[in-house]
C-alpha cells in the first residue's frame, strides 16, 4: 500500500542507502535467475535444435549410439506418466482437501495438515526406493509382467507425490469461501452436504484448477523417483494406452545421460534440448496456474 | 430432510477415505523404513566411507545443507523485506512476485542442469561444494522468500508506527522492529526450506557429488559425498540390492523428516500464538 510510505518521510532520502539497495537486487534475483536460466540451457541446446529443427520434438526415434535424438517418445512417457497419474492423484486429492476444510474438526485439522505437508517433503529418492523394493514387485505379480519398472509404477509413484499439492493449494481456497456464502445456504435449509456441493465447492473452483496445475507441473518435472520405476526405454508404448510398458521421461534422460554425455556432443546439447521442453512446460503450466488462481480471488471479490 | 442427513452421513465418511489412505501411505512408508532400523549399527555414523561407512556423506550433506542456507537465508530475508516494506505495488512487483512462483515450480533436475551450464562451467566452479551451495539456494529460495513475507506481514502494523514515531527511520524500523519480531517465522522458513533440499538428488546429481572421496573436502572447491547422491548412485548405476543401502534410506529419511516436522510444528505454534498477541 502507498501509505506506508508517507509514513516514513525518510523514505526518499534513505533510498539511496546502500542496504536498500541490495535489498532490491536481491527481490530482483528470482527473475535474474528465471532468465539466466532460460538463456544457458538455449544456448547450451542450440547445436541439437539446428540440428534436428522440428524432428527434436516430433522425431520418433530416441537413439544415443545412432545419435539420433528425437524428443516425441520422451514427451509422449512423461505425458502418459503425469496424465495417469492425476487421474489417480486429483480426486483423492480434492476430496482430502474437502474433508480436511470442512469436515474435520479444527482440533486435528492441523494435525492431518501437518502429516500430509511431510508427506510431501519426503525426498524423491525415498519414494523411488519404496517403489523399487515394494511397489514394482506388487505390480509385477499382480499383472503377471516380468519386470515390475513400467509406466503405472511410476505413476502411482508420482500421483502419491502429488497428492500434497494438490491438497494443500485447494485446501486453502476451499478454507478462503467466505463464511458468509455458506452461513447463507446453512440458513435457507442446505444441508452441510449440498452446502459443500453446491456453495464451497464453485466458488473454489478456480483453486482446485490452480493445484491441478501445479500438480501438473511437480509431477512432469520428477525425476529421480520417476526414473527409478518407470523402465526407461524411449519408445512409445503399442498400444499407446498400454500403461503395462516402460517408459524413458523427459527428466528420466536427463538425468540418466549427463554424467555420460560429453560437453560439446550433439547428446550433450540434445539434453539440454529436453531441458528446454521441459522448462517451456513448467513455465506454461504454472503460469497458467497462477493467472486461474488470481482470476478466482479478483471474480470473488467482484461478487 | 431426513433422508438426505443421513445420506450426509455417508458422503461425509467416503470423502474421509481418500485422506486415510494419504496418511496411511504416510505411515506405511515410515513403518517400511524403520524395518531397516536393524542394519543400522551406530559406528557405521562415524566410520569413512572408504570402510563402508556413512560418515562423509552425512558430514558432506550437513556442509551442502549449511552452505546452501547461508545462501538463500540473507538473499531471500533481503528479498521478503524489500517486496513487503518497501516495494510499491506496480508492474515490477508483479513480475517478481510471477518469477517467484516459477522458480519455486521449476523441477529440481532443470536448476541442476542450470547449475551445470552456469555454475560449474560458466562461473569456473566445476563439480565442487560451492556448485552445490548455489544450486540449491536456488531451490530454497522461494520457500525462504515466502515464508519470510508472511512472517512479516504477521507482525501488526502499529509496532511499525511505533517505531516510526519515535523518529526512526524507515531502516532502523526494519532492522529493530519487524525483523525480530518475524524472527521464528523467518527462522522456520529457513528450516522448511533445508528440508525440501536435504535430500534432493536431481539437482547435485551433476554440480557438485562424486561417489567417493578422499576425507572431507578441504575447501569450497573439492567435490563432496551426500546421501541421496550415494543412494542413487548405488541404486540405478551399481544396481547394488536395496536392502545393502537400507542404512542410507533410513538416515536421510529420518533427516528430512526431523527437519520438516520442526519447521511445520514451528510454524503452527507462531501461527497460533504470536507471542505479541499474550
Amino acid at each position: 500500500m502507498s501509505h506506508n510510505k508517507c509514513a516514513s518521510p525518510n523514505f526518499l532520502k534513505s533510498f539511496d542507502k546502500p542496504v536498500e539497495k541490495l535489498m532490491f537486487l536481491c527481490a530482483l534475483s528470482s527473475i535474474v535467475f528465471l532468465f539466466l536460466m532460460l538463456l544457458f540451457i538455449t544456448r547450451e541446446g542450440m547445436q541439437a535444435l539446428f540440428t534436428f529443427g522440428a524432428d527434436f520434438i516430433i522425431g520418433p526415434v530416441w537413439e544415443t549410439n545412432s545419435n539420433l535424438y528425437g524428443a516425441l517418445p520422451l514427451i509422449y512417457g512423461s505425458l502418459m506418466v503425469v496424465a495417469v497419474a492425476l487421474a489417480v492423484a486429483v480426486p483423492i486429492g480434492v476430496a482430502t482437501a474437502m474433508f480436511v476444510e470442512e469436515v474435520l474438526p479444527f482440533s486435528i485439522r492441523d494435525l492431518v495438515k501437518s502429516l500430509i505437508e511431510l508427506l510431501a517433503s519426503i525426498p524423491s529418492i525415498i519414494y523411488g526406493f519404496i517403489g523399487v523394493l515394494f511397489l514394482a514387485p506388487q505390480i509385477a505379480s499382480l499383472f503377471g509382467l516380468s519386470s515390475g519398472t513400467v509406466a503405472l509404477t511410476a505413476s502411482l509413484v508420482l500421483a502419491i507425490m502429488t497428492i500434497p499439492t494438490i491438497v494443500s493449494v485447494s485446501g486453502e481456497t476451499i478454507a478462503a469461501v467466505p463464511k458468509e456464502y455458506k452461513e447463507a445456504a446453512l440458513a435457507l435449509g442446505a444441508t452441510k452436504w449440498q452446502t459443500l456441493k453446491n456453495v464451497v465447492v464453485p466458488t473454489a473452483k478456480s483453486g482446485i484448477l490452480a493445484s491441478v496445475m501445479l500438480g501438473f507441473g511437480r509431477a512432469i518435472g520428477e525425476t529421480v523417483a520417476v526414473l527409478m520405476v518407470a523402465g526407461n526405454v524411449a519408445v512409445i508404448p503399442t498400444p499407446p494406452w498400454n500403461i503395462l510398458s516402460p517408459v524413458y521421461t523427459l527428466t528420466a534422460a536427463i538425468a540418466m545421460q549427463m554424467g555420460e554425455a560429453a560437453v560439446g556432443t550433439l547428446e550433450y546439447s540434445a539434453l539440454f534440448g529436453l531441458g528446454l521442453i521441459l522448462f517451456i512446460i513448467t513455465l506454461v503450466v504454472n503460469s497458467l496456474a497462477d493467472i486461474i488462481a488470481k482470476k478466482g480471488i479478483k471474480g470473488e471479490k467482484g461478487l | 430432510m431426513m433422508r438426505s442427513r443421513s445420506w450426509e452421513k455417508v458422503f461425509f465418511t467416503i470423502l474421509g477415505a481418500p485422506a486415510a489412505i494419504c496418511l496411511t501411505v504416510f505411515f506405511w512408508i515410515t513403518s517400511v523404513l524403520l524395518t531397516g532400523i536393524g542394519t543400522i549399527r551406530l559406528n557405521l555414523l562415524t566410520t569413512s566411507a572408504l570402510q563402508g561407512g556413512l560418515f562423509e556423506m552425512i558430514v558432506g550433506t550437513a556442509y551442502l545443507l549449511l552452505g546452501a542456507a547461508g545462501v538463500a537465508g540473507p538473499v531471500g530475508v533481503f528479498a521478503a523485506i524489500h517486496l513487503t516494506e518497501y516495494a510499491r505495488h506496480g508492474r515490477l512487483i508483479r513480475v517478481i512476485d510471477q518469477a517467484i512462483n516459477n522458480l519455486a515450480g521449476m523441477p529440481s533436475i532443470l536448476i541442476g542442469l542450470f547449475g551445470y551450464a552456469f555454475f560449474c562451467r560458466q562461473l569456473g566452479l566445476g563439480i565442487s561444494l560451492a556448485s552445490g551451495w548455489l544450486t540449491l539456494a536456488l531451490m530454497m529460495l522461494p520457500i525462504v522468500i515466502r515464508g519470510t513475507e508472511e512472517a512479516i506481514k504477521m507482525v501488526p502494523y502499529n509496532f511499525k508506527e511505533a517505531a516510526l514515531a519515535l523518529g526512526a527511520s524507515k531502516w532502523e524500523t526494519v532492522k529493530s522492529v519487524t525483523v525480530p519480531s518475524a524472527a521464528p517465522g523467518i527462522i522456520t522458513s529457513i528450516l522448511l526450506g533445508m528440508a525440501r533440499v536435504a535430500g534432493e538428488t536431481a539437482a547435485i546429481l551433476f554440480t557438485s557429488c562424486v561417489l567417493v572421496t578422499r576425507g572431507l573436502p578441504k575447501s569450497p572447491f573439492e567435490p563432496v559425498m551426500a546421501l541421496a547422491f550415494n543412494l542413487f548412485v548405488k541404486i540405478v548405476a551399481l544396481g547394488e540390492s536395496p536392502d545393502k543401502v537400507f542404512g542410507i534410506a533410513l538416515i536421510l529419511f529420518l533427516l528430512v523428516i526431523s527437519f520438516a516436522s520442526v519447521g511445520i510444528a514451528l510454524r503452527i505454534y507462531y501461527r497460533r500464538k504470536q507471542p505479541w498477541l499474550r
